[in-house]
């Protein structure tokens, strides 16, 4: 099957799992029944995309569902590290030896470098580890094999997540509560959402002219002005945001209309005024993972100062070789490591001289600085070699660099004019959900009852709207015959 | 409420992100982004303190810190009696 056939077949099958699990949730009481359905969609559409990926994630399930049984029995540090130690070998072997032993010339050693990553192994190991955290933390929990096997593998987010935790999604799989209307039309507004930001994220890629998107942006030999990698840097930002927090729309969408609620991804990362405050809402599910079971445990070991930076540069270096194990990824992780120890410094010079920074043009301008450093961070991730990075980060600090720019026009109109319509959505959204707040508060009337109907259910109207602006932008795009691929899958 | 629980409030002020917001024992602290994780270990150390315990590292979860009376309770359930 070529790859657009596959990707067809695997979207028409994920409509049909998504209907089936919503009429079995709709229809069934039976706690088992409605989970054992719900398992077998996941399952279907984890195997289309490989038997040995599945077999690898029911392994994966099976012994960590007896390490958990073990952990409620004996929540000893030992047994903890057990579970931990099996989950990371399990990652490294799929994730990192393919990757370092392809560099090694010895022709046994070299037949690991053709390990495929199972799909969203990165995701549901963090969800086993944390189950096993929660456990040992004494969390009252008690899942039976179904219930930790959807767990794992619930079809809305076992590719890329958002990253659950148990002891939000047991309950709401031993519910017995049928999908609400509201439900339904939120996610599906969630949807659609995710779906036309997505297809922004791919125009972004593309470009409006074939050939002058972001992609091919990066991936001139060499030659950018100043300008153009402040662009790019931007552009790639916005586009990574796009796409993965359109994903997550997509995502907590599905699980939405099966009546689930999974947690938030994205809580509109390019409105944060400090670093500090941009960690929380991006990718919030993994950043929120690594404080609550990596950096607040190891920073809790000693009270020095230093030690509670250095744990901070340590999250953020996992937080970037989570994604993949090279030197690019750790840099990434070490600069954000460092902005966030600078910005702590900052605080407290603050605090000891008791400087009250505040008043908008002092907000206005530390979100410029955070959205420019945060910029930068994104040529780490996104960067084809460490040389590459290295020459667009000189030709940022030299002046010669800013006379003249290569990439072309449309590329800025397009960059500028979506980071521009962004904010306007933003502006609107915060505007709608503020007169919705006010309309409730005030005496109903019913002009201002219909006025909070339209407010409150506007998935009626938006989603129609982002459907209607999803084919826009398609027909924005340059045709090409490359599939479009989720950014995010290949982590 | 009782002279530690003011004493911990006072100091979570003074670390608080926005300036010039009123809290009591029940403000959401971390979910409200009122402090960082940063913060919460500045609170922890404060909180040691003024209780006498240690609280051990691996047994406890922010939302077991999110508010000052969360943060006495979490003292009482899992710390031991600070050197």
């Amino acid at each position: 099957m070529s790859g657009e056939h596959e990707m067809l077949f695997r979207a028409l099958l994920y409509i049909v799992a998504l209907g089936l699990g919503l009429l079995v949730l709709a229809k069934v009481r039976s706690r088992g029944v409605r989970q054992a359905g719900l398992l077998i969609a996941s399952y279907a559409l984890y195997l289309t995309w490989g038997a040995w990926f599945l077999a690898v994630l029911l392994a994966s399930t099976v012994i960590n569902f007896l390490i958990g049984r073990w952990l409620k029995r004996q929540p000893t540090p030992l047994v903890l590290w057990a579970g931990l130690a099996f989950n990371l070998l399990l990652l490294a072997t799929f994730k990192y030896v393919p990757g370092i032993t392809i560099s090694i010339p010895v022709a046994s050693l070299q037949k690991f470098s053709h390990l495929a990553l199972p799909l969203g192994i990165s995701f549901w190991t963090f969800q086993a580890m944390s189950y096993l955290f929660d456990l040992y933390r004494g969390e009252e929990i008690d899942p039976s094999l179904l219930e930790f096997a959807l767990y794992m593998a619930f079809f809305p987010v076992v590719i890329s997540g958002p990253i659950c935790r148990m002891p939000d999604m047991l309950p709401q799989f031993r519910s017995q509560m049928p999908p609400s209307r509201d439900d339904i039309g939120r996610g599906l507004c969630r949807i659609a959402t995710g779906l036309l930001m997505m297809q922004i994220a791919q125009l972004l890629g593309k470009g409006m002219l074939t050939g002058q998107g972001i992609n091919a942006g990066f991936d001139q030999a060499a030659g950018w002005s100043g300008p153009d990698v402040w662009l790019l840097a931007l552009g790639y930002g916005l586009q990574v945001f796009f796409d993965f927090a359109g994903y997550s729309h997509l995502a907590i969408g599905v699980a939405r209309v099966l009546g689930f609620v999974v947690p938030e991804n994205f809580a509109r990362p390019f409105a944060s005024t400090t670093p500090s405050i941009f960690w929380t809402r991006w990718h919030m599910s993994l950043s929120f993972w690594i404080r609550d079971y990596v950096f607040l445990p190891l920073a809790m070991l000693r009270r020095e100062e230093w030690w509670r930076k250095l744990c901070l540069l340590l999250a953020m270096v996992l937080f970037g070789i989570w994604h993949k194990g090279t030197l690019l990824f750790v840099l990434f992780g070490c600069y954000h490591g460092v902005l966030l120890i600078l910005h702590r410094q900052a605080q407290q010079v603050e605090q000891r001289f008791n400087w009250a920074l505040a008043g908008k043009a002092w907000t206005f301008f530390s979100w410029l600085l955070t959205m420019a450093f945060i910029s930068l961070g994104w040529i780490f991730f996104r960067a084809n070699s460490l040389a590459q990075a290295g020459a667009m980060f000189s030709a940022l600090i030299s002046p010669a660099a800013y006379s003249s720019h290569v990439l072309h026009q449309s590329l800025y109109l397009l960059i500028l004019g979506l980071a521009v319509s962004y904010a306007v959505v933003l502006v609107v959204i915060n505007g709608l959900d503020r007169h919705s707040e006010r309309l409730e508060a005030a005496a109903v009337t019913s002009r201002s009852e219909l006025m909070a109907t339209v407010i409150r259910d506007r998935w009626v109207w938006v989603a129609p709207m982002w459907a209607a602006a999803c084919v826009l932008v398609m027909t924005l795009m340059p045709q090409a015959r490359a599939a479009n691929v989720f950014m995010y899958r290949s982590f | 409420m009782t002279a530690e629980a003011q004493q911990m409030i006072e100091h979570i002020t003074r670390i608080m992100r926005r300036r010039g917001v009123q809290i009591d024992e029940n403000t959401p602290l971390l979910s409200s982004g009122l402090i960082d994780s940063m913060g919460l270990l500045d609170a922890l150390v404060k909180l040691e303190e003024v209780t006498h315990m240690r609280i051990p590292p691996g047994k406890i979860q922010p939302k077991d810190m999110d508010t000052v009376a969360l943060m006495f309770a979490t003292a009482q359930r899992v710390g031991k009696p600070g050197k």
